[in-house]
């Protein structure tokens, strides 16, 4: 009955996948020049596997893009979860930081390129703290908001067994609030795609995002198309890898 | 050890408590003055929300009360245990884990107090479930593994907090049976809280009646019913019945 019910939702991901792809054949017979077919875009990506651009093949680009989102997603998880875990367990420190902290948030990472390019040049740096930048906040804000909320009673139990302030958060604080962490941390997956791509639109010779603006200015269409399918897939990738992660990680999360 | 003479564990005086709020003050307990005697098992049985939590909470030195002090004649040194109304158990820890917290938070090696938390999973009837987690276990082995914590600091008082409130009636008579096996194995000072009369009836040494918002002491009955006792015996009954025209109703 299980395994009956497994295969119908696999069959519906077909049809799903199906749909889409259909709906991208017919509407692109209306003018395959903006539009290119699905085939179009398939043969782009062979020839893209055979000539590197920019001397760099698409794995380089790819790898590139995959670096800098990692390498930013890993440094803010780490303060963000620290910044999260501090402000959320002391309201005093929460009092001194959180005005800075609600005011730096709604400034979408992609408004700091100018002062970031001015500052640091276009090397790696500046893109991986742009990147660093969208993913920070709301990590940070997740594990916040978790701290806050965890359950009065786990607090007490802690208390009762005179648990010292590294053990509170350690064992107690910060376990309790792995939801809310990992939800943050899963936002920030898709922002710090989102940041990559739009920085490497503006100042990169590297990178998938760089693969979009190139299709652009050559009238590639279908190298625009293949960027973004690449980038489609990988985050899909990512999202499944992390659930994974999250249950190997969590394994009480789960029902 | 002359039988006459019995140690005192606790000794509450003349306890009161208040919350202030906004506009009003919220008082939760009133004048309270209370000897508990070691190694008894005292049931606090009290009607509705008022106050048993906060008595308790106080004892455990998680609230101040506003006046009055609590007092352990025979030093606090091991601290008290507590098993909490809902199961407190941690998700993200196993059997083991949440049995040994205690000791690990007082920073016990690990060998010893795994031995301990061993010794207390077996105690409460668990063995074979060390590494499994919380979310696998049923309601009333969750609440073993609460007791089996409780036990792992070593207290001279256990403090139990409607323990068994939340689960199903016939699970909860196997409990309230597990919890006096457990206590005859393990002699420790129980202070029991409850809104159930027979379950009071059913475990006390002695219990302690409570009034309605503001908790007071209305009467105090000793139990002299031989263990284990019976549900159905009549003078169970009787002291029920006692009980219950005695107590004040709850909305």
């Amino acid at each position: 009955m299980d395994r009956e019910k497994r295969k119908y939702d696999y069959l519906l991901i077909l049809l799903s996948i199906a749909i889409l792809l259909g709906a991208w054949i017919i509407f692109s017979q209306m003018n395959p020049k903006v539009f290119p077919t699905p085939l179009a875009a398939w043969e782009r990506l062979v020839k893209l596997v055979e000539r590197p651009v920019m001397k760099i093949s698409i794995w380089g680009h790819i790898g590139i893009s995959l670096q800098r989102v990692l390498i930013a997603l890993a440094v803010a998880t780490v303060l963000g979860v620290a910044f999260g875990l501090v402000t959320g367990w002391c309201p005093r420190i929460k009092a001194a930081f959180n005005p800075l902290f609600v005011a730096l948030r709604p400034i979408p990472p992609i408004a700091w390129i100018p002062l970031i390019i001015l500052w640091f040049g276009i090397g790696e740096f500046p893109k991986v703290l742009l990147v660093f930048i969208g993913a920070f906040f709301p990590i940070a804000q997740n594990t916040m908001a978790g701290v806050e909320m965890v359950d009065d009673m786990y607090l007490k139990v802690g208390k009762i067994y005179k648990a010292n302030t590294w053990n509170m958060l350690r064992h107690i604080v910060f376990p309790a609030s792995m939801p809310a962490i990992m939800a943050g941390i899963k936002i920030s997956l898709s922002s710090g795609w989102m940041v990559v791509v739009a920085a490497e639109m503006l100042a990169s010779k590297s990178g998938l995002g760089f693969l979009i603006i190139r299709g652009q200015e050559s009238f590639d269409i279908a190298l625009v198309l293949v960027g973004m399918v690449l980038i489609g897939l990988i985050g899909a990738a990512f999202s499944i890898v992390f659930t994974f992660i999250e249950r190997w990680i969590c394994p009480w999360m789960t029902k | 050890m002359d039988d006459q003479v019995t140690n005192i564990a606790l000794h509450l005086e003349n306890i009161s408590k208040s919350f202030y709020g906004r506009k009003q003050v919220f008082e939760a307990v009133n004048h309270i003055t209370l000897d508990v005697r070691e190694n008894e098992f005292l049931v606090l049985l009290g009607p509705g929300r008022c106050g048993k939590t906060v008595l308790l909470n106080m004892i455990g030195g998680l609230e101040v009360p506003t006046v009055g002090t609590v007092d352990f004649p025979g030093g606090k040194n091991e601290g008290v245990g507590f098993v909490f109304q809902k199961t407190a158990v941690f998700p993200w820890k196993t059997v083991m884990e949440n049995v040994e917290l205690p000791l690990q938070m007082a920073g016990v090696p690990k060998k010893e107090r795994r031995e301990k938390a061993r010794y207390l999973i077996n105690l409460v009837g668990l063995a074979g479930f060390e590494d499994a987690l919380p979310k696998q276990l049923s309601g009333g082995m969750k609440q073993r593994v609460g007791i089996a914590r409780a036990y792992c600091s070593n207290p001279k008082i256990l403090l139990m907090d409607e323990p068994f409130g939340a689960l199903d009636a016939q699970t909860r008579y196997q409990m309230e049976e597990e919890v006096l096996r457990i206590w005859e194995k393990e002699k420790r000072t129980v202070i029991f809280v409850t809104n159930n009369i027979e379950e009071a009836v059913y475990l006390g040494d002695r219990i302690v009646l409570l009034s309605e918002c503001p908790a007071r002491i209305k009467e105090i009955y000793p139990v002299d019913l031989a263990r284990p006792r019976d549900y159905v015996d009549p003078e169970f009954l009787k002291l029920r019945e006692t009980i219950e025209q005695n107590t004040d109703l709850a909305l």
